[in-house]
């Protein structure tokens, strides 16, 4: 099994989180932002999982999932909700939020774009008596939700993301340069619609 | 204007032989699918809501018979509402290319058997296969093929209109 990612990609952030807690061995190969990993897509497509059985994951949250399940935690159904909405509500505004701070130097009005899904994920875990998304224990969604939020929320203002420590992770791909480590990542996405 | 997941989700209900239809409800903008569970919180998201139905009607093996195949449905399922969706001209040439290449050696999305990935990448791409010329769908034969299957798959279709696919132009290479 063989995981590709790059420096300064913020998706390779979940999968090298989720490789931490779970301990799954693999090997790991930072490759760079033009390299097609997956042989079918025409796009370079990092994070990917290269499996056993010789098939391409290109998902970072498929990613996250399939190292959970070969660790004994098969997701629940308010996983696959949270990991549902991270991949239609969330990505869309973080895409446009990095776009706005790393490309356009209009890091000030992040808090504006991302503050619908903000406050929906803070209702929720103000509704919760648990102190993770689903439940007592770190699952493949507070993982996946930590990571994609960790570029714009890497201050520590939130108590909940503190409580997981994936700072490895974060250092490997971002290198200690916070949101700049991702210029050359961002400069080669495609523009947000909106 | 209907709610193509409403829609979805009916069809998918009929396809898995659900007794009882359930009541959906919607939510935001985007018009999201919300189902009230009898037995806990509501459940939010097309995907989400379609494993749930899958699992009602016990057929486990439609999410996929192994850890790896599991998580295979899950990427295809998590693509067919992120990419195909709202999907410009440009996108969905990427998308039909893509997959094309994919399917080349596939019957299946997830390898030899069908899976909830392939009925829920049919109900998305219906429109993408709609608007294809001729020459298009000859140009992604291996979608092709595999829409057709899928099409003709016993109680899969429901509330989709056919899709003609010359099979005789598109499968003569295989028998000349």
């Amino acid at each position: 099994m063989k995981l590709f990612i790059s420096e300064g990609n913020p998706h390779c952030l979940k999968v090298l989180s989720a490789l931490g807690v779970t301990g799954v061995q693999c090997d790991v190969q930072c490759v760079n932002h033009e390299e097609r990993v997956v042989p079918f897509l025409s796009r370079p497509a990092v994070p990917a999982l290269l499996l056993p059985n010789g098939l391409y994951l290109f998902s970072s949250n498929a990613i996250c999932r399939y190292l959970f399940e070969v660790n004994g935690q098969e997701s629940s159904e308010l996983c696959n909700q949270w990991l549902e909405w991270e991949a239609t509500d969330l990505q869309p505004a973080l895409l446009q939020a990095l776009h706005m701070a790393v490309l356009q130097g209009k890091g000030s009005e992040v808090s504006k774009v991302l503050q619908s899904p903000l406050n929906f994920l803070d209702q929720s875990l103000g509704k919760g008596n648990t102190p993770y998304l689903t439940g007592e224990a770190v699952s493949v969604a507070d993982i996946v939700l930590w990571a994609a939020l960790y570029p714009v929320l890497y201050l520590p203002f939130f108590l909940y993301f503190q409580t997981i420590l994936c700072q490895s992770a974060a250092q490997k791909v971002l290198q200690g340069k916070g949101l700049q480590g991702m210029k050359s990542y961002m400069q080669r996405q495609p523009a947000p619609h909106s | 204007m209907t709610n193509m997941a409403l829609r979805e989700l009916a069809s998918l209900e009929k396809y898995l032989g659900l007794k009882k239809p359930n009541k959906y409800s919607t939510q935001g903008d985007k018009k999201v699918p919300v189902l009230q569970n009898n037995n806990g919180p509501p459940l939010v998201g097309l995907v989400t809501i379609a494993c749930h139905l899958v699992k009602e009607a016990q057929r486990p093996e439609l999410l996929g018979d192994s850890a790896e195949s599991r998580a295979v449905v899950q990427q295809w399922l998590e693509y067919s509402v992120t990419k195909l969706n709202s999907c410009t001209k440009e996108d969905s040439k990427t998308v039909l290319k893509d997959l094309n290449v994919y399917l080349q050696d596939k019957v299946y999305l997830a390898g030899n058997q069908i899976t909830l990935a392939d009925i829920l990448m049919y109900y998305g791409i219906h429109p993408l296969i709609l608007d294809l010329t001729i020459q298009e769908k000859e140009q992604y034969v291996n979608v092709t093929r595999w829409f057709d299957h899928i099409q003709h798959y016993p109680s899969i279709r429901h509330h989709l209109p056919v899709i003609v696919v010359l099979r005789n132009r598109i499968y003569t290479s295989r028998h000349h």
